[in-house]
């Protein structure tokens, strides 16, 4: 049957379906899953973006031919010299250039980068970069590359030996300039930048990457428990009838609705050690011993940020409780006074438990999202003063994009992915399978 | 139970008003402040209120090209994401499919992907598809970012429309789809507005994939493009909290006309009726 819908051809609706959802799930999988799985198989790599020779990740040998066909240009050059510079060094020379001879010969007769290598080496001829990688990049033949290195290794244990023969200011200036090039062209051929896990090894045992971790939950639990317990105060207190109910709801969504850097640069003004308000009421109040103490200490900045993510996102949980506040029919409280309840034992018997899967559902996303916190630390505090407040997200971010390794910075990302799902699962496992029954119905 | 509302109740709203008011208050303030006097006091009012910092931070940065930018980028991603999540929710709550469980499981762990985790992989997709610095490079992760919460909320907003309508269309010959399009999807559109407006927020708001992929100032969204404003060396306070009064504007009145829409949005995936 052929998948494509035309008028007139009637799909059945369990096909429709499937159609239906198609887009999403291919969507999701290109840009979620697909990704995740990409950083951890980059993460075994040294992969580095602004390194030429490391910037794709690579099982295989590769050749770098603009490189190779300069330097082989050089070679020639600098193994003639070496044969004119002394008698005694001619021999070894020919030796050289013999061997070396033999494999690129094997390069330019490649059936696979034969022609390129041709097409490259005519523009390193006439002095034109090669600013094409897929034309200047070529894979050669892992076996073949191993044995070429070998041999150029071999050339230059040659050569240094030669050199400390030598009282010769002449040869052993040839020898040195010779030995250079073979260098060179050795690091033409571009070694497969697998790694294995070696990068989780150097992160796992670095204590940046713990600090961040511990920086991470430590404003994960503070600001969700500030945020749980202020917002269901007002949710309880806020729920009954009352006048200005419209302002009330502005209020609370205000500050849930405007950008995290937006609201970041906001307070970074209102903590400001010299121009900053709140910096400026906390020292007067004796709250601080100095008004640059909020974003100039460790202690401080950390405070600060909690604060701000306390006052952005506890209206939005407010708001979450008290819509399930409001589901609670009154009668369980007209019942519970009659049996002679108290204020306190009615929340504790009635409202808690009622409320239970509204408060683990908004503390799930509410964990989630405090989590991965990124915006507001990159720009209220960027992460200091000395990584005090660094994130796990923001030391992910500055590994891979300010130092452009991606490699490394895979492993951090990698591990943000896994601490987010062993919260999921235990939340999941909390909430119990009760919340999700009525979805898959 | 509906207590009563007496004085100290008006007066701890008022101070819980003040207080989420405050941030805003004070940002205002400044911005209408001669520039020297925002670096000499505290005081809370001015007296020769000027607009000198407005047209400095017009000046200095291309703030309505920001704007522009974000409205272009979070527009297209919300018509994207709600078509493409409006057919999935019908799909699992009203089309005799099986796996709906593991559909819904799927796109609920999406929702939880922290995304530092897939930033990297996605930079190198746009990069490869040549989308860096455009509207489309930041549109298609922020549709997949998004259609999780749209999925989720559509569903919900799906359930509640009697299935007698569907049955009846039937009857009278429709195709399952020309009742999605022309029975279930018009009568949803009180749901569907409601997710379309978080949509446009949470793109609006976006700024990891906004900071990393549109590097370029001509393509920045408001969010980057703000936090830009500082330099190296001085902290422009005049025109970084005039170009917040400016950016703050719009959300207000989104938030103040459509208020009511949104908090049944927010709150209908999380509690059960």
């Amino acid at each position: 049957m052929s998948g494509k819908k035309k008028k007139g051809f009637q799909l059945n609706e369990r096909q429709l379906g499937y159609l239906m959802v198609a887009p999403a799930l291919i969507l999701i999988f290109a840009v979620t899953l697909w990704p995740v799985a990409q950083s951890f198989y980059n993460s075994m790599f040294d992969y580095r973006l602004n390194d030429p020779t490391r910037n794709q990740t690579t099982l295989s040998y590769q050749i770098d031919l603009e490189r190779y066909a300069d330097n082989y240009f050089y070679f020639e050059r600098d193994v003639d010299s070496l044969a004119a510079a002394d008698e005694e060094a001619a021999d070894t020379a020919e030796n050289i250039r013999s061997t070396i001879d033999d494999y690129h010969q094997q390069i330019v007769d490649s059936d696979s980068i034969g022609d390129q290598f041709a097409e490259v080496d005519q523009m390193v001829m006439e002095f034109d970069p090669v600013t094409d990688d897929d034309l200047r990049y070529g894979s050669i033949n892992n076996d073949f590359s191993e044995s070429y290195i070998d041999a150029l290794e071999d050339v230059s244990e040659m050569l240094t030996s030669l050199s400390d023969q030598t009282e010769d200011e002449q040869v052993q200036e040839a020898v040195n300039s010779l030995d250079g090039t073979v260098d060179q062209i050795d690091r033409s051929m571009i070694r497969p930048n697998f790694i294995g896990l070696s990068n989780y090894a150097t992160y796992l045992t670095e204590a940046r990457t713990w600090q961040s971790l511990w920086n991470t939950v430590f404003f994960t639990v503070v600001s969700v428990f500030f945020e749980l317990t202020i917002g269901l105060a007002v949710a309880l207190v806020i729920n009954r009838a009352f006048i200005g109910r419209g302002a009330v709801r502005a209020a609370v969504l205000i500050p849930w609705a405007i950008p995290t850097a937006v609201s970041a640069m906001m307070w970074s003004y209102l903590y400001d050690g010299q121009f900053g308000i709140i910096a400026h009421y906390f020292e007067q109040l004796g709250l601080i011993s100095d008004a640059s103490v909020l974003l100039s200490t460790g202690s401080g900045a950390m405070f600060s940020i909690i604060l701000a993510d306390v006052w952005k996102t506890m209206p939005y949980m407010a708001l979450l409780l008290l819509a399930g506040l409001q589901t609670i029919s009154g009668s369980l409280y007209e019942a519970a006074e009659v049996d002679g309840a108290g204020r306190f034992q009615q929340f504790l018997y009635i409202t808690l438990p009622m409320l239970k899967s509204a408060i683990l559902v908004a503390l799930l996303f509410r964990t989630l999202d405090a989590f991965r916190v990124f915006d507001l630390i990159y720009v209220l505090t960027g992460g200091g003063p000395a990584n005090a407040t660094e994130s796990i997200s923001v030391y992910a971010y500055q590994v891979l994009f300010a130092q452009q390794n991606f490699g490394e910075g895979s492993v951090l990302s990698v591990i943000t992915f896994v601490s987010v799902a062993i919260i999921s699962v235990i939340f999941i496992k909390l909430i119990g399978s009760d919340l999700f029954d009525d979805k898959k119905a | 139970m509906r207590k009563k509302a007496g004085i100290w109740f008006y007066v701890f709203l008022s101070i819980f008003i003040f207080v989420t008011m405050f941030p805003f208050l004070w940002v205002f303030l400044t911005s209408i402040r001669p520039v020297n006097e925002i670096y000499s006091g505290f005081d809370w009012f001015t007296t020769n209120p000027s607009l000198q910092s407005y047209i400095n931070a017009f000046e200095t940065r291309p703030l309505l090209l920001y704007m522009w930018n974000s409205i272009a980028v979070s527009t297209l991603t919300t018509v994207l994401a709600i078509s493409v999540a409006s057919l999935s929710a019908y799909a699992v709550t009203r089309l005799p499919i099986k796996f709906k469980g593991t559909i819904l499981g799927i796109v609920l762990a999406a929702a939880m992907f922290p995304q530092i985790a897939i930033i990297s992989p996605i930079f190198n997709l746009i990069q490869s598809l040549g989308l860096r610095n455009s509207y489309l490079g930041l549109v298609i992760p922020y549709i997949t970012i998004s259609l999780p919460l749209a999925i989720w909320i559509l569903a919900t907003f799906f359930k509640k429309i009697p299935f007698e309508l569907e049955e009846s269309a039937k009857l009278d010959g429709a195709t399952p789809f020309q009742t999605f399009r022309k029975i279930i999807f018009p009568l949803a559109a009180p749901g569907v507005f409601t997710t379309a407006i978080l949509v446009f927020i949470a793109a609006w708001n976006e700024y990891l994939f906004a900071l990393t992929i549109n590097s370029d100032d001509n393509w920045r969204t408001i969010p980057v493009g703000l936090s830009m404003y500082q330099s190296e060396f001085t902290i422009p306070w005049g025109d970084i909290t005039a170009a917040t009064v400016v950016v703050t504007i719009p959300i207000v009145i989104v938030v103040l006309i459509f208020q009511r829409r949104i908090v049944a949005g927010l709150t209908s995936g999380s509690v059960k009726e």
